[in-house]
């Protein structure tokens, strides 16, 4: 009799004390938040892989910019330098001529911090302030994370978009790419203007954009006028020479960009794994003190059970 | 043809075809050699000339036997292609190209 009351009390008494436990409805038990660390350790073991596999791409891609910045020198005496797009409010971009060709660079992989919006945001400034300037533009986009994003924002500008072109590029994808905007018409344009990246160290990339101008104008405008040309048809020759300023242009141009997507990707990992090892941390010690009320809740039962027992006695 | 580049040379721009770059520093008998498969030569105003060519090799690192047989395997392109297409001009520049480097070490190809 007194054991069937004290099994009677128990039985009341469970459901009370199972609330107080915590395993009460909307919160985690135990079981879930194990889970949810060990989905977050896993992420944190891929973000931390994909954070070293950026490293080593970005040595090579610094070996490559090292070689290209030299290789283009020459182009900083055939017309004018990049501009830095420090704080894109600033910028007016009021030596763009009446037509421009927009290129931006950006890429084709996510996962790789604020890269492509630096240089869709600048774009799309840039755009905005050259219609209120009265001038007209294009953009052929280079990248899939920029077309999506610039389609979003102004479709009506885009003319062309190249995507998957494995990163990094080299003279030949460069050669390719400015062949085919010359046979888009880039000649038509008063100017090319490239927006791309440029890298500056594994945690700093600023944007710069860089105007490439058709070598035609007649009369006063005519370019290179106190040259000679070999061979003698000037206008064969600088239609040429034309093109090769752009390749060599946009070689350079892609080699920075690819430096500066690496390191940015690289930063973006490593902020990752920051992030889940946190996230970690905070989880374990919400994990322990749900399995420590567990084992209260465990203790409780059979100490009140024991005692149920010894009163009934 | 071939030109040298001394201090205030008139400012000229030069398409290069295939051939040897000699570059001669101040106070050295020895030119520095390079075979380029091309690109541009521009001198300023102002005696700066500027040269640039997306490959250039040293004359030492080419080695004959891949120039010889090189050669031959293109003008057995050339040869087999259809005349006046893509791929019989694309025969012709390599063996031009070939011609040259066969002609920058001192062997004669036809």
């Amino acid at each position: 009799m007194a054991f069937r009351n004290g099994v009677q009390r128990l039985s009341r008494n469970l459901p009370r004390l199972a609330a107080q436990s915590g395993a009460a409805r909307g919160m985690a038990t135990e079981k879930q938040i194990w889970n949810q660390i060990q989905s977050t350790k896993n992420i944190r073991k891929i973000t931390a892989s994909m954070k070293m596999v950026s490293a080593a791409k970005l040595k090579g891609d610094e070996n490559r910019l090292a070689v290209a910045a030299p290789f283009n020198a020459w182009t900083k005496n055939m017309g004018s330098d990049r501009v830095w797009i420090e704080t894109p409010a600033d910028v007016d971009y009021a030596e763009l001529p009446q037509k421009t060709l927009i290129v931006p660079l950006t890429s084709d992989k996510g996962l790789c911090g604020g890269i492509n919006s630096f240089i869709s945001r600048a774009t799309k400034d840039c755009v905005a302030k050259l219609h209120a300037q009265g001038k007209e533009c294009d953009i052929v986009v280079i990248g899939d994370k920029g077309r999506s994003q610039l389609n979003r924002a102004i479709p009506e500008s885009i003319t062309r978009a190249a995507t998957e072109i494995i990163s990094p590029g080299n003279f030949n994808l460069a050669a390719a790419l400015s062949a085919e905007l010359v046979a888009a018409g880039a000649e038509d344009y008063d100017a090319v203007m490239i927006v791309y990246n440029s890298y500056v160290n594994a945690a700093v990339y600023n944007q710069y954009y860089q105007i490439v101008k058709p070598m035609s104008g007649e009369g006063e405008d005519e370019p290179m006028i106190e040259y000679e040309f070999e061979p003698d048809v000037k206008s064969e020759v600088t239609q040429d020479l034309y093109e090769y300023l752009l390749t060599s242009q946009l070689f350079y141009s892609f080699m920075d960009g690819a430096a500066a997507e690496q390191s940015s990707r690289m930063t973006a990992m490593e902020n990752a794994s920051k992030n889940a090892g946190e996230m970690i941390d905070s989880l374990t010690l919400k994990y322990n003190r749900a399995r420590q009320s567990r084992i209260t809740t465990e203790l409780i039962e059979i100490i009140s059970g024991a005692s149920a027992l010894e009163e009934g006695k | 043809g071939e030109f040298g580049v001394t201090a205030d040379h008139v400012p000229l721009v030069a398409q290069l075809k295939p051939g040897v770059l000699q570059i001669l520093h101040e106070g050295s008998s020895e030119a520095e050699k390079y075979f380029v498969a091309g690109g541009w030569s521009i001198t300023h105003p102002g005696s700066k000339t500027d040269i640039t060519c997306p490959e250039a090799v040293k004359i030492d690192d080419i080695d004959s036997d891949a120039v010889t047989s090189g050669f031959e395997a293109a003008k057995t392109a050339f040869s087999a292609a259809e005349s006046g297409s893509r791929e019989q001009a694309e025969a012709q520049i390599d063996m031009e190209v070939n011609k040259s480097m066969g002609a920058a070490l001192g062997i004669t190809l036809s």
